[in-house]
């Protein structure tokens, strides 16, 4: 499933996808926190049919009912209160790059002062890997720090 | 008569009688500004056309007399503009506007020209000065960011895949009123053309300054005024903006524009701290802004500009319609979604009023305060009708009774959306 991301200038951001089903759904992250879901039309797909609007509070039971975590809404605020903070999800290459080694083998840490948080197996997260924790191919690996860093510890970490 | 007056007014009775007057009228125009905000959202239209209104029929030519309250009202009209100018200038982070600048410059441009060109040309052709006549076209450029973005809100568009071309184009303007108001302040304090040209190189040299500030050191401006408790969050952006706005006023750049250049500077958690805080305050003042404009204007003076500025929101409705409807198209959006693009662009609301109230104090065109006020009465409301019923109102593609084509395969375009891996 894609997930594409769009600004919307003084409003937030709004998440964009198309369900198995065929529907496209929209889902706008307001600067307050507020959520809206939106479903969109299919007879005029620019518009939607309806939207429901969620606080915050209502936004994270509703992520809960879906069964996933609230990872991505927390790391969003994160990233608002450390200016400068870049968070980017690495999807680990078939081969090459660190598939199959560990973290400690990127030196990453030493070279880009990049910090790897967290590793996506699966289902399963993995918070705080430890430096020889072996990457496999598939896992998301979640990598913080100032933009240049992120951007270096990407391309050790895919190769 | 006068040996009589004398003593009288030295009393202290007098006083205390005064500031009751002034309570008493005060009272009684926020009554009247909380009845209408109900009419007006009862009516599904904005406010401000009802406030200008009242401040037509309240004054000199009116109904209901204003008298002992009119000094507190133009200092409160004065902090109004200052609030709502701080506020507009805090709408868009400094990512907004560089984003806005990268990638929909084209729309922009023809948003300018098409819209401002038309109001120039009627100013010059009522026998304005130039100055004037310029001013007239900022009122007729700039669409109401206040309006559009409250009605996206309450029809629930602000997911629509055409929210976001209607946003850049008003993120266009907002950097251009940047650009425009300090100009349009050294104009008006009647500099010659060498003067002027200086005094507008300075100008722009303030603001270019106001961006650096706001791309590299906002978070030094933030920390200086940032604090865990409102009221002392509230005391020193207060401070700060009268500060900076008195500033800009001594070194006639304007209040209005030195304290849309500082919400223009200030970001991060302070901007979003000020943006939950100040909203209130600014409606409050805000709106004894609108009636302090509409009591300054005899509503006499509105007949011989009515028809006009009748043609003039026509023809810029049209206009803006056409901007709107191009930029969509460009951006790939169905032709029912261009068509409300179009028509979510037509209002004029709070923008086009301080422009022309910087022409009024500066007393640039007598018929200048008249003018904008019928025609922003006029395309507030329209526009907002137009774009509530946007959906209803055929677009002009099956005017000629063709059915529409087939609605477009609305795909992100790959070069704005980013993908984010499944979590």
């Amino acid at each position: 499933m894609n997930i594409y991301e769009t600004p919307l200038p003084g409003i937030g951001v709004r998440y964009e996808f198309q369900a198995e089903g065929g529907d496209h759904v929209g889902v706008v992250v307001r600067r307050d926190g507020k959520r809206d879901i939106a479903l969109y039309d299919r007879e005029d797909p620019d518009s939607c049919k309806g939207t429901v609007e969620l606080s915050e509070g209502d936004a994270s039971k509703v992520a809960e009912l879906l069964g996933g975590t609230n990872i991505t809404a927390r790391l969003d605020t994160l990233s608002h209160m450390v200016e400068g903070l870049s968070i980017e999800w690495v999807t680990m290459p078939a081969a090459g790059g660190l598939t199959d080694k560990t973290i400690g083998d990127g030196r990453i840490r030493t070279e880009t002062s990049a910090s790897v948080v967290a590793v996506i197996r699966g289902d399963d997260g993995i918070p705080g890997p430890e430096p020889d924790f072996t990457l496999r191919a598939g896992d998301t690996v979640l990598v913080m720090g100032g933009a240049d860093a992120v951007r270096s510890a990407t391309s050790i970490l895919t190769g | 008569m006068l040996a009589i007056a004398l003593p009288l007014e030295v009393l202290p009775e007098p006083e205390t009688s005064h500031a009751g007057a002034v309570l008493i009228e005060l009272g009684v125009i926020l009554l009247v500004l909380a009845v209408l905000g109900r009419v007006a959202a009862r009516l599904g239209i904005p406010s401000i056309p009802l406030y200008l209104l009242a401040g037509l029929v309240m004054g000199d030519g009116g109904f209901i007399p204003v008298s002992a309250g009119e000094e507190f009202l133009a200092v409160g009209a004065e902090i109004g503009v200052v609030l709502l100018l701080l506020l507009l200038g805090l709408e868009y982070s400094p990512e907004d506007l560089r984003n806005g600048l990268k990638s929909n410059w084209a729309a922009g441009l023809l948003d300018g020209v098409a819209n401002a060109v038309p109001g120039f040309a009627v100013g010059l052709m009522l026998g304005w000065s130039p100055t004037a006549a310029l001013l007239l076209a900022g009122v007729t450029y700039i669409s109401s960011s206040g309006i559009i973005a409250r009605l996206l809100n309450d029809f629930e568009r602000v997911a629509n895949r055409e929210t976001p071309i209607v946003l850049s184009l008003l993120v266009m303007e907002d950097i251009v009123m940047a650009v425009f108001l300090p100009i349009v302040a050294v104009l008006l304090v009647g500099a010659s053309l060498l003067q002027g040209a200086i005094a507008a190189g300075v100008a722009l040299g303030i603001v270019a300054l106001a961006f650096v500030i706001s791309m590299r050191f906002s978070h030094h401006v933030s920390r200086l005024v940032h604090s865990r408790s409102r009221e002392l969050l509230l005391l020193g952006v207060l401070g700060l903006t009268f500060l900076v706005a008195g500033l800009a006023d001594a070194v006639q750049v304007s209040a209005a524009v030195g304290a849309f250049l500082l919400g223009l500077t200030l970001s991060g958690q302070v901007a979003d701290d000020v943006r939950t805080l100040l909203p209130p305050l600014r409606d409050v003042f805000g709106g004894l802004f609108f009636v302090f404009f509409g009591l300054m204007i005899d509503p006499r003076d509105l007949i011989p500009v009515l028809l006009p500025a009748l043609a003039l929101a026509l023809v810029t409705a049209v206009t803006k319609i056409y901007t709107g409807m191009w930029a969509a198209k460009r951006n790939g959006i169905g032709p029912k979604g261009q068509w409300r693009t179009g028509l979510s662009l037509v209002p004029r609301g709070e923008f086009s009023i301080v422009i022309a109230g910087l022409g009024v104090a500066a007393g640039a065109e007598s018929q200048l305060g008249p003018f904008t006020a019928a025609y922003v009465l006029i395309l507030a409301v329209v526009g907002s009708l137009l774009m509530r019923f946007a959906d209803k109102i055929p677009p002009p593609g099956t005017w000629g009774g063709r059915q529409q084509s087939a609605p477009s395969v609305a795909a992100p375009s790959p070069a704005r959306a980013r993908h984010i891996p499944p979590t």
